[in-house]
């Protein structure tokens, strides 16, 4: 024998097929608001994820000079002073900088190859030690420029001359979130690029024992360098897991008002009842169905549309978001560029998630239809027979 | 059951299922990713930072968390503007200045 709470759920959907075009539009109206909701929440924790993912590449401290308030060269001489702090295990003279090319209006990060490390290459190879007039570019800025393996990039000089570089390795498509605009050359090709003299570097990357004694190591910096600059990786790391919640929330804060007038308009659908659901009500008492019977029935209703509408917003937000990419949303959520990196973000949901985006919608909108459940359970059939 | 019933019934189920393979869809994605984690951070580690190659309204440069603390709307380390909208309207590219030839 069919379970009482089954056939009254059976009875439910029934009637929510009767009155077929109301139903589909809350479904759908619900679906877009979730869906909205949704990838807001996708992209955000996919943002968050990535973005913690290589934290750990990160240097503990970065140390910059300032000269009226703006980052200039330093002295790279400091290195070595920096290097005799207690729990400082690696100092790193860095140069990098930005260079503008009218052709393709974009700067581009020319990045001095101080370090070595295994590169994410989609073709050719890293540059050699002590090599010169070559590169590797990122994967967007190749393809703006149309160049490949081989080819030749001429960087503008100042005073009409040119640097001219051998396209050697091409940055994995992987990597292009990090490396779309970075063209990777030679310590000796990036001064030379960027006008950085030879006695001169950018930055100094510092690398601790313990990561967990920046702030003491930050604050003897500061005091060895008054002029300088310590930025903090601890503090990079709380500031990014703030900053994309921040503009998630503007996001959210503009969709809102959507998304309350639909549980507005929700509310109004249930609150009045149709002269039909009164006499189907009605008769329904009539033959025996407690009041307590009619109240789940309006309930179970409910919380198919709920349920429905819930469902299909979170399923079109992840096809929305992660096969799709998002457009239109990602941009506002993470910046522009014009050598825009076309990596996929790879999400970070899991069922908790899920379930949480769901229980969001389906509460509220259970919330909003026990008033007008609870009149409707309380109509009495005589009266509601003789209204005709 | 009537052909409109049939086809609630094998939505609302379709629907479930994919409810059901989000998360494990995204596991998936993330184990895949997860082999590329090595090469990624050591070819991150080889940048200025790890900031994305993505730019805010306020000061138009990559490498946010290095960025000149006196720029405009650059109130916290790291913190692209506060303007969302900014992030999605880049600003226009006639303006550039250009460089010399």
């Amino acid at each position: 024998m069919k379970s009482p709470h089954l056939a009254l759920v059976g009875f439910a959907a029934t009637s929510l097929l009767r009155r077929k075009a109301r139903t589909l539009t809350l479904v759908v109206g619900l679906a877009a608001s979730v869906a909205l909701l949704a990838s807001v929440f996708f992209v955000t924790g996919a943002l968050r994820d990535e973005a913690r993912r290589v934290r750990g590449a990160a240097p503990d401290l970065v140390v910059q000079k300032l000269v009226g308030g703006r980052p200039s060269v330093l002295d790279p001489s400091l290195a070595p002073t920096i290097a005799r702090i207690p729990g400082v295990k690696q100092v790193v003279p860095r140069v990098w900088g930005y260079l503008f090319l009218a052709s393709i209006q974009s700067n581009v990060a020319v990045v001095g190859s101080s370090s070595r490390g295994p590169l994410a290459l989609s073709a050719g190879r890293d540059l050699q030690v002590g090599e010169r007039g070559t590169c590797v570019l990122g994967k967007e800025l190749a393809d703006t420029l149309g160049l490949r393996l081989g080819d030749h990039l001429i960087f503008p000089l100042p005073g009409h001359r040119a640097a001219d570089s051998v396209v050697v390795g091409l940055f994995s498509s992987d990597v292009s979130l990090y490396t779309s605009d970075v063209a990777l050359v030679a310590d000796e090709d990036a001064r030379l690029i960027l006008g950085v003299p030879r006695e001169s570097a950018v930055d100094l990357a510092v690398e601790l024992t313990n990561p967990d004694e920046s702030q003491v190591a930050a604050r003897k910096l500061g005091e060895l360098f008054p002029g300088a600059r310590v930025v903090e990786k601890r503090v990079l790391d709380r500031t990014l897991a703030l900053v994309y919640g921040r503009r998630a929330g503007f996001v959210l804060g503009a969709s809102l008002p959507a998304l309350l007038a639909l549980f507005v308009l929700a509310w109004d659908r249930a609150a009045g009842l149709a002269p039909s659901e009164r006499r189907e009500i009605a008769i329904l008492k009539a033959c025996g169905w407690s009041t307590s019977d009619v109240l789940r029935v309006k309930l179970y209703e409910a919380f198919v549309v709920a349920f429905a509408g819930g469902a299909l917003g979170i399923v079109l937000a992840y096809l929305w978001s992660f096969p799709f990419g998002a457009p239109g949303l990602r941009e506002v959520l993470s910046g522009w560029a014009v050598l825009y990196p076309r990596t996929h973000l790879v999400p970070s949901v899991d069922g908790a998630q899920v379930l949480s985006v769901l229980a969001l919608v389906t509460a509220p909108f259970l919330a909003l239809s026990v008033g007008p459940a609870w009149r409707a359970a309380g109509v009495d059939p005589l009266e509601a027979l003789r209204e005709g | 059951m009537s052909r409109l019933g049939l086809l609630v019934h094998v939505f609302g189920a379709a629907l479930v299922v994919a409810l059901l393979a989000i998360p494990l869809h995204a596991r998936q994605q993330r184990a895949a990713r997860a082999v590329l984690d090595a090469p990624v951070s050591a070819t991150v580690a080889r940048l200025p930072s790890g900031d994305f190659a993505l730019s805010g309204s306020g000061r138009h440069l990559r490498h946010i968390s290095l960025a000149e603390p006196g720029a405009a709307f650059a109130d916290v380390v790291a913190g692209p503007d506060g303007d969302p909208a900014g992030g999605a309207l880049a600003p226009p590219r006639d303006t550039f200045p250009e460089a010399t030839p």
